[in-house]
């Protein structure tokens, strides 16, 4: 079970600092528009927190694109929306830091064999479900999101869209229980990326052969023999290699119910 | 639905029917190649096809890529594809959906194939949504001499593919 409210808490309330301007190329009119600068929360996705930024640039863009789906990029790298926001900035800036973080909007050119189409928030919602749904297979075979109800999905969904804790885990909190006699989920929801956008997602169980819990540094052993040094970061900070597998998945999981790494 | 263990396709299975498959493609130059990636439970199936549309509004070519590869998560194999107009566009869901074999529903139909991030090529591909497929193997199990070709046949007839006889023999 997910008890450390203090550190669910302290992850949920993480905030990044970020600084939108508009793509030169795209900027028509003979005024220059103002960066537009917003606080959002690292557990959030981008199409969800970009209604208003979006409305400050249309109105300087050509009108021949302004239904056309709206792209960021970091430093030439389009960002996958479909990842959450405080991921993205560890795995591009995780290594050197730079806050505000300053992003580019692009409303042409849309760079569809690297980003996923996104003409609404419908899209975002079930790409979600559809994450949750698997990091429940790896846990508990699916048992506990094919018990649940509509309305539990859609509150799950609305806690994260509106940023309301207590609401998102009063359900979540099912999905982080243990099963059956044995303390601890069947395997970790767990993907480690390196910043070529390349992950790797194996199957990774909570224990040791001998029952005992699995920790970071012994899951890195068995992923990686030959690098003794592989160093892993998520909601901004590295993370200490003796910390319980079962207990990073319970407490540090994104809300997509999967364990988000970037190899530092 | 939750996951039954005795549905599940193990590694192992899997990469018996995909060798089974590829000699099948070989023997009757189908195209299909297999790949396999430097991590484990990556070994996949590849296909680049040109595909003609032909009906009473057009007749054109469309350039289409499919990959048969294994998810660890649900235990069954994964169908991904991409299909192409002639200027390089990649075609929209709702123009899969009107050039699939049988109708369906908007509901339907986005509710099984969406776009998504590949998890070895890590670029957009259209995929059917593993959650339906271990339901759908379920049923054919027991009787299915490749559970790839029972799977492709399956599916089929929603994204205007065509098997060939000769997988089924």
């Amino acid at each position: 079970m997910a008890n450390d409210r203090e550190v669910l808490r302290e992850i949920w309330d993480g905030k990044l600092p970020i600084c939108f301007q508009l793509d030169q190329e795209e900027i028509m009119e003979i005024q220059q528009p103002d960066p537009f600068y917003v606080m959002v929360p690292r557990l959030s996705y981008f199409p969800l927190v970009t209604d208003k930024m979006k409305r400050h640039f249309l109105r300087y863009i050509s009108q021949e694109n302004a239904d056309n789906e709206m792209w960021i990029d970091y430093n030439g790298q389009p960002l996958k929306w479909h990842y959450p926001i405080g991921f993205l900035y560890d795995l591009y800036c995780g290594h050197d830091p730079q806050l505000p973080w300053t992003l580019t909007i692009h409303f042409s050119k849309f760079p569809e064999d690297v980003l996923l189409h996104c003409p609404n928030k419908d899209v975002v919602e079930a790409h979600y479900m559809c994450t949750v749904k698997e990091a429940d297979v790896l846990k508990h075979r699916g048992q506990v999101m094919s018990t649940m109800q509509k309305k539990d999905h859609n509150q799950l969904w609305l806690g994260l869209q509106n940023d309301k804790f207590d609401q998102f885990w009063a359900i979540n909190r099912r999905l982080m229980e243990s099963h059956g006699d044995n303390e601890g989920f069947k395997h970790i929801p767990i993907r480690i990326y390196t910043d070529d956008g390349s992950y790797s997602q194996k199957l990774v169980n909570p224990k040791n052969a001998d029952g005992s819990r699995k920790i970071l540094q012994q899951m890195l052993q068995e992923l990686y023999p030959d690098k003794p040094d592989v160093k892993l970061r998520t909601h901004g900070i590295e993370i200490p290699t003796d910390t319980p597998l079962q207990w990073l998945s319970e407490h540090m999981s994104y809300p997509d119910n999967f364990l988000h790494l970037c190899v530092c | 639905m939750s996951i039954k263990m005795e549905n599940c396709m193990n590694y192992e299975d899997y990469e018996n029917a995909a060798r089974k498959f590829i000699q099948i493609s070989n023997a009757i130059s189908d195209g299909w190649t297999l790949h396999e990636g430097i991590d484990s439970h990556s070994l996949h199936l590849r296909k680049e096809t040109f595909l003609r549309i032909k009906n009473e509004e057009q007749d054109s070519l469309i350039k289409a890529e499919y990959v048969i590869s294994y998810s660890t998560s649900y235990c069954v194999p994964i169908f991904a594809f991409n299909l192409w107009n002639s200027n390089g566009v990649l075609l929209t869901l709702e123009e899969i959906r009107n050039m699939a074999f049988i109708k369906i529903s908007q509901g339907d139909f986005y509710s099984v194939i969406t776009q998504q991030e590949h998890p070895l090529f890590f670029r957009p591909y259209y995929m059917i949504h593993p959650c339906h497929t271990e339901q759908l193997l379920s049923k054919f199990k027991a009787e299915s001499k490749n559970l790839i070709v029972t799977f492709i046949s399956l599916i089929s007839p929603l994204i205007k593919f065509n098997l060939p006889l000769n997988y089924a023999m």
